[in-house]
């Protein structure tokens, strides 16, 4: 009984101490993730433009950063970029998270450009509307139905890939629970509650996936449920 | 002549769609397109609206060219209205938001002077009590209706119909004829891409029939269907009469 209370003390001391650098976690992951979402959103487009130019840049972008680990971006983008231009241990963090998350955003917005059947660009055309016109009208409003779910899962997968920037010293939830670690040796302790919170966001923010597909799901008219 | 259409022709890859076709369309004509299926009427029509490009030839409408730069293929847009097969509402807008759209970023109207239009366009054609409503709610018919307004929401001086009726249950096939009718009584210059024969000795001035990327017959409907010439035409009324 006394064994046990310990052990809750000491968890609760461990939970108390990470919480409070919880925020840098969100910090690092909402700031990457809005990267993604406009880089995600640009490369997206440019990889069905009608410019072969623009288009082959954009699949170049796309399968580089998705061919190569987020560690080592990670470590380019701070020690690599760091030898000719000093950037702050966040803003490397950020940027290497984002447009590594972007590259695959950019793959969801592409895939939720081209679900949508091509009757409606026709229709969109043949009423004068100009090819952006059609896209910010037509397009991009049902593809956004398309892609909520799995644009929002990525958000997720980002919130977990953030515990990698601990490794050039950016004190997140990782980085301090291995502080906390090494300075108690209380190892199982502390990677236990590392745990448990990056479960406790993830697990939350799943349900909120959940309700969001659901609510997109019964008004939505996409391309799943065209008028044909 | 509203529409002037000289030597056209339209590939798709090895595949000839139109093969030199000359056709000419008065203001306020109704011209009913006949043809088997594949042979090229759907992307006459198509041409109209520069929505397949021709590999050579002229088309004209009313006074802007459409050659294949497509330099003025945003005003012929506006003189050219066209309702498709499968209707292609934009289904994420209502349907007072479906006419409104193109008034508004094409046209550049105010929203109440679209507002306007539009609900007088769906009046027209009796969905004045379906403007809240979103096009996974109404029925084929009510589909292609609104679709027939949304058209006409820009003032087109010419509208093309490409098998308007072909994706509607029977039943409602009625509705939507009743629609282009009154149209025509209007005076509109319609072009008609169809298989409603009856339709067409109705309400057609001038029957034009369509083989392998060809014009070979056309004139109006009580000689075209009493009195056909050519064998092609002799066969394919045959099968449809």
């Amino acid at each position: 009984m006394v064994w046990l209370a310990e052990q809750l003390g000491v968890l609760t001391k461990i939970f108390y101490y990470l919480i409070q650098v919880v925020h840098w976690t969100i910090l690092i992951s909402v700031s990457a993730y809005i990267l993604a979402l406009v880089l995600g959103l640009i490369f997206g487009i440019a990889r069905i433009s009608r410019n072969r130019f623009i288009r082959g840049l954009a699949g170049i972008y796309i399968n580089v950063l998705r061919g190569v680990p987020l560690l080592v971006l990670i470590f380019f983008f701070y020690f690599g970029l760091g030898k000719f231009i000093n950037l702050d241990r966040f803003v490397a963090g950020v940027i290497a998270v984002g447009v590594c998350y972007g590259a695959y955003m950019a793959e969801i917005f592409r895939s939720g450009i081209e679900a949508i059947d091509y009757g409606q660009h026709e229709a969109a055309m043949s009423l004068g509307m100009t090819r952006w016109q059609t896209l910010r009208h037509i397009i991009l409003p049902q593809s956004f139905r398309i892609v909520v779910a799995p644009g929002a899962n990525e958000f997720i997968a980002c919130l977990k890939d953030s515990s990698l920037v601990s490794i050039i010293g950016l004190r997140e939830l990782t980085r301090a629970g291995r502080e906390y670690a090494a300075q108690y040796f209380l190892d199982f302790h502390t990677w236990l509650m590392v745990g448990l919170i990056y479960l406790i966001m993830t697990l939350t923010l799943t349900r909120l996936v959940k309700r969001l597909e659901k609510k997109f799901a019964i008004h939505g008219y996409g391309a799943s449920r065209d008028d044909h | 002549m509203i529409i002037e259409i000289k030597d056209v022709v339209c590939r798709f890859g090895t595949v000839t769609a139109l093969d030199g076709i000359s056709l000419a369309v008065k203001q306020g004509e109704v011209v009913v397109v006949l043809g088997p299926s594949g042979s090229g009427k759907s992307t006459l029509l198509r041409c109209l609206n520069a929505l397949e490009e021709i590999q050579s030839g002229e088309i004209n409408v009313d006074g802007f060219l459409i050659d294949r730069n497509h330099r003025q293929i945003h005003q012929i847009r506006l003189e050219v209205g066209m309702v498709f097969q499968h209707f292609n509402l934009f289904p994420h807008l209502s349907v007072l938001e479906n006419v409104n759209l193109a008034q508004r970023v094409v046209r550049k109207r105010s929203k109440v002077e679209a507002a306007r239009v539009s609900s007088e366009l769906l009046e027209k054609v009796g969905l004045e009590d379906k403007v809240g409503a979103f096009p996974g709610q109404l029925s084929g018919g009510q589909k292609q209706r609104v679709a027939i307004a949304r058209a006409l929401a820009l003032n087109p001086k010419i509208m093309l119909f490409d098998e308007v009726t072909s994706a509607l249950d029977p039943e409602m096939i009625g509705e939507v004829l009743e629609v282009m009718k009154q149209l025509a009584r209007e005076g509109m210059t319609m072009l008609i891409v169809t298989h409603e024969i009856g339709f067409a000795r109705e309400a057609a001035d001038r029957v034009v029939f369509i083989d392998a990327g060809k014009i070979v017959e056309e004139g109006s409907p009580q000689e075209f269907f009493s009195n056909p010439r050519n064998p092609r035409t002799k066969e394919f009324l045959a099968h449809v009469l």
